[in-house]
């Protein structure tokens, strides 16, 4: 028995573990995954499949070369390294001994160099007859930091597949996952270190990369009558301000045989994911509480504005991932400020975004963009200058004055779309 | 997992209510010489010679207090030895061989009740001094300084509520010996001239709180309340229990005093009592033997300077399946862990804990921000260890990093296990 010394303190709390927060997401993520297979059928699963297969895979190829680059020398190997350094040592001998001409401190240096190459390699060849061929392998291949053990990647491969729609081919797929997991996570040096969501970053390389490609189809397995066409916010990028006719808030809160992405159409699953995160204290409720609080001020205000019923607010709340990107993406906590008062100008910072570029922009993916965008503005929010854990009188002025700023600024656009 | 996280699992009905095992007369004794502040000493005595209980065998010097060395028992003084202390550092100790009669020194007398009363602020002060009382919940600041304050106080707080899991000393002190401590509470007023004392305690803790209610029933008189605060960590942090207490919020580095309020122990309320009334130095205490490595985990009442080695003896010694344990001094959260087991009981221990040894696996950190939330001084311990890694001292300012009590909380609550304290403690020291 040993006595051994460590530094206080000397308790752990018991659950709090990293791997069970990731466990929660995907066990969070399951209903999700099991309604885009009934809703799409054999489409999801191949996208699932793809976007999940592509990061795991990417993530396993790039450790094994990197542990095989940095792969543990044997022994043998620290022999022969020896070996050439002493050579290297009676190469050096003998340029001093022709700038000095000192030969018998040469033949002194030389003759104890020889003997000590001749004692190792005599070790060497010991060391080779004795080891087993276990440790004489040339190449060592160790999975020491592959993260599917804590389940970190096997949560943004689920998420990335749950926001393709569904007419994408699998290649794009499988080509999205696999560039962001090397450039948005491999490259910054793995789990913990990467600055943009890795999920978020797959899914607008691929909408940007592949344009049309990456698109809704017009048929879904479940739907009968096939009548759906574009999503709700395609409709609305026509016509901002004029109820879609095609979809109730019923079928946009349920989900069934609604198009759009495979995972994002049933906003009562991702609430029911997201209560379960929320008991198991796995995710910052503040974030997706104020991130759809926002979208959800500044459309009403836009509705007062222009005068319509309810039905608007309650789309922008229900369609277009928005309750995914809040609860499942905007949540990661590598890629979100840590101080509570940083989370909710993190989270009011994506639903301005989110909402201006619904309502300006022609693209569907506003969630994801947002979500990059306030990204690269973590390291400013938690600058260790201005980032304080409460907040102080001046920032709660600042924060409610930028508010209203904003609600103004979004009136006076929408008058103007 | 992300929230703010106070409570800390406290271990304690491990043996809170077991009776409280006297083992007060060890062969032998060992009084350290030297201390963490105190460097250097005067030994009055050599070996051979026979020394009471309670006299003086010497003075620790070298900083900027003085405090004579008592022996706790009366027998014969023995060799110089080395051994450590409860913060985990090597001291100087004097061997007393026990001759088992507790002789007293002829100044252990009792001071009675109409002497006491009369005594000023002055005169207690020169007693507690004399008796080198310090703070006994494990600071050992010297207690006269506090007591010889010349700010106006109106409050005194006794803080008893003992936040640190696996500890019971004060629980059992209060058990046994309430009246003690609140006459130690009445010296106190006395002195200071307070107009109220507060007895601060875990609202959880229902036995006591019907122990000191009941005891309050002798001292009405007195303007004596119980607090009773919520029952979390860091409530035992002199500042929060202030503000729990009182409503006074005394801000980070500034003496309490200043605000009108001071803070005593209940172990050393107790010990001011004993000095006043009995003349006594510290010479026994209430020590806690718990943890997962020891076989029999129970609350001691031993002399002070008994060897750790018979504690844990009595405690049925370590558990035998374990390959490394782990011996703190104090509490889990904040203790130290000492390198064997050769420590001695000074009057700052409040526990020997004996831990199975338990390698956190540690992840990256995922930026999740428990640390952040838990923090009670609102300071980022995740930031802090980001600027530590970097070496970036100008960030470690602005982040405040001076103003941590390293109470534990960050690494308690990391998910990924890592030992954001040791960062964060490295951090202060790089702007000190």
């Amino acid at each position: 028995m040993k006595i051994i010394e460590k530094s206080a303190p000397h308790l752990r709390k018991p659950n709090a573990s990293v791997i069970r927060m990731m466990r929660d997401v995907v066990i969070a993520l399951l209903p999700l995954v099991v309604f885009a297979i009934y809703n799409h059928g054999l489409t999801a699963v191949w996208i699932l499949a793809a976007a999940i297969g592509s990061m795991v895979g990417t993530e396993y190829i790039y450790y094994q070369i990197v542990d095989h680059v940095k792969r543990d020398r044997t022994k043998a190997e620290e022999i022969k390294d020896k070996i050439t350094g002493l050579n290297k040592q009676i190469n050096q001998a003998k340029a001093t001994y022709q700038e000095n001409q000192n030969k018998a401190e040469y033949d002194e240096t030389v003759e104890k160099l020889k003997a000590e190459i001749r004692t190792s390699k005599e070790t060497l060849k010991a060391y080779k007859q004795a080891s087993t061929k276990e440790e004489n392998k040339r190449f060592h291949l160790f999975n020491r930091q592959f993260t599917l053990y804590n389940y970190s990647i096997l949560v943004s491969g689920i998420i990335y597949g749950l926001t393709v729609p569904d007419s994408t081919h699998v290649m794009i797929v499988i080509i999205g996952g696999v560039v962001a997991t090397l450039l948005v996570k491999m490259i910054f040096g793995g789990m913990g270190q990467n600055i943009f969501n890795i999920a978020g970053f797959a899914r607008a390389f691929i909408a940007l990369g592949f344009g049309a490609a990456v698109g809704v189809s017009n048929h879904l397995p479940v739907q009968d009558d096939g009548t759906a066409g574009a999503t709700v916010l395609g409709q609305l990028a026509g016509n901002p301000f004029t109820e879609t006719s095609a979809f109730s808030l019923w079928d946009m809160f349920s989900g069934i045989g609604f198009p759009g992405a495979i995972g994002e159409a049933s906003a009562l699953l991702i609430l029911v994911g997201a209560l379960y995160l929320f008991l198991r204290k796995s995710f910052d409720v503040f974030v997706p509480l104020v991130y759809v609080g926002t979208v959800f001020i500044l459309s009403t205000a836009v509705m007062f504005q222009q005068d319509i019923g309810w039905w608007y607010p309650l789309t922008h709340l229900f369609s277009g991932g928005l309750l995914f990107g809040a609860v499942y993406m905007a949540t990661d906590p590598i890629t979100i400020p840590v101080t509570r008062p940083g989370r909710i100008y993190f989270a009011f910072g994506l639903g301005l975004l989110t909402f201006v570029i619904r309502l300006f922009g022609q693209y569907p993916e506003g969630v994801v963009f947002a979500i990059l965008i306030m990204n690269m503005f973590v390291p400013a929010i938690d600058y260790a200058k201005w980032s304080k854990s409460k907040f102080s009188k001046k920032s709660s002025l600042i924060f409610s004055a930028i508010i209203v700023l904003s609600i103004v600024a979004v009136m006076v656009g929408a008058s103007n779309v | 997992m992300i929230a703010k996280t106070k409570r800390v699992r406290d271990y304690k009905q491990l043996n809170k209510e077991l009776p409280t095992l006297r083992y007060v007369d060890p062969e032998f004794v060992y009084i350290n010489l030297t201390t963490q502040r105190c460097e250097e000493y005067r030994l009055d005595v050599k070996k051979g010679d026979y020394v009471k209980l309670g006299q003086i065998i010497g003075e620790r010097d070298g900083c900027f207090f003085k405090q004579p060395i008592y022996s706790t028992i009366s027998g014969h003084i023995e060799d110089k030895v080395t051994k450590i202390d409860g913060t985990g550092i090597e001291v100087e100790c004097i061997t007393i061989r026990n001759d088992f009669k507790d002789t007293y020194d002829e100044t252990i007398t009792d001071r009675p009740d109409s002497v006491i009363e009369t005594m000023t602020q002055k005169d207690m002060v020169e007693i507690v001094k004399q008796k080198a009382l310090v703070g006994l919940g494990g600071s050992g600041f010297p207690t006269y300084i506090k007591l010889a304050t010349e700010e106006k106080i109106d409050t005194v707080v006794i803080n008893a509520i003992e936040c640190e899991p696996y500890l019971s000393s004060d629980y059992r002190l209060i058990k046994d010996q309430p009246d003690e401590i609140f006459n130690g509470l009445k010296y106190i007023m006395q002195a200071l001239n307070a107009k109220q004392g507060i007895i601060a305690v875990k609202k959880t803790k229902k036995a006591l709180i019907e122990v000191l209610e009941n005891e309050m029933k002798r001292f009405q008189n007195l303007n004596i309340k119980i607090a009773k605060l919520g029952d979390y960590y860091p409530q035992g942090w002199e500042i929060e229990t202030f503000k729990n207490a009182t409503g006074i919020k005394v801000p980070i580095g500034e003496l309490p005093m200043k605000y009108g309020i001071v803070g005593f122990n209940v172990s050393t309320t107790e010990s001011i009592y004993e000095a006043i009334k009995h003349n006594l130095p510290v010479t026994k205490r209430f020590v806690t033997v718990n943890g997962d490595g020891i076989k029999f985990p129970q609350s001691i009442r031993t002399r002070v300077g008994t060897s750790v080695k018979d504690l844990i003896k009595l405690s049925d010694g370590f558990i035998e399946d374990a390959d490394e344990l782990e011996i703190v001094i104090g509490g889990p959260m904040m203790g130290s862990s000492v390198k064997n087991d050769d420590v001695i009981i000074t009057p700052t221990t409040t526990s020997v804990l004996v831990f199975k040894s338990v390698d956190h696996k540690e992840e990256p950190c995922v930026r999740c921000g428990s640390c952040v939330y838990s923090c009670p001084v609102d300071i980022q311990p995740v930031a802090i260890m980001n600027a530590v890694k970097r070496n970036d001292t100008e960030a470690l300012k602005q982040l405040e990093a001076g103003k941590c009590i390293e109470c534990g909380l960050c690494a308690y609550v990391c998910t990924s296990k890592i030992h954001v304290t040791d960062y964060v403690r490295k951090g202060k020291s790089l702007i000190r």
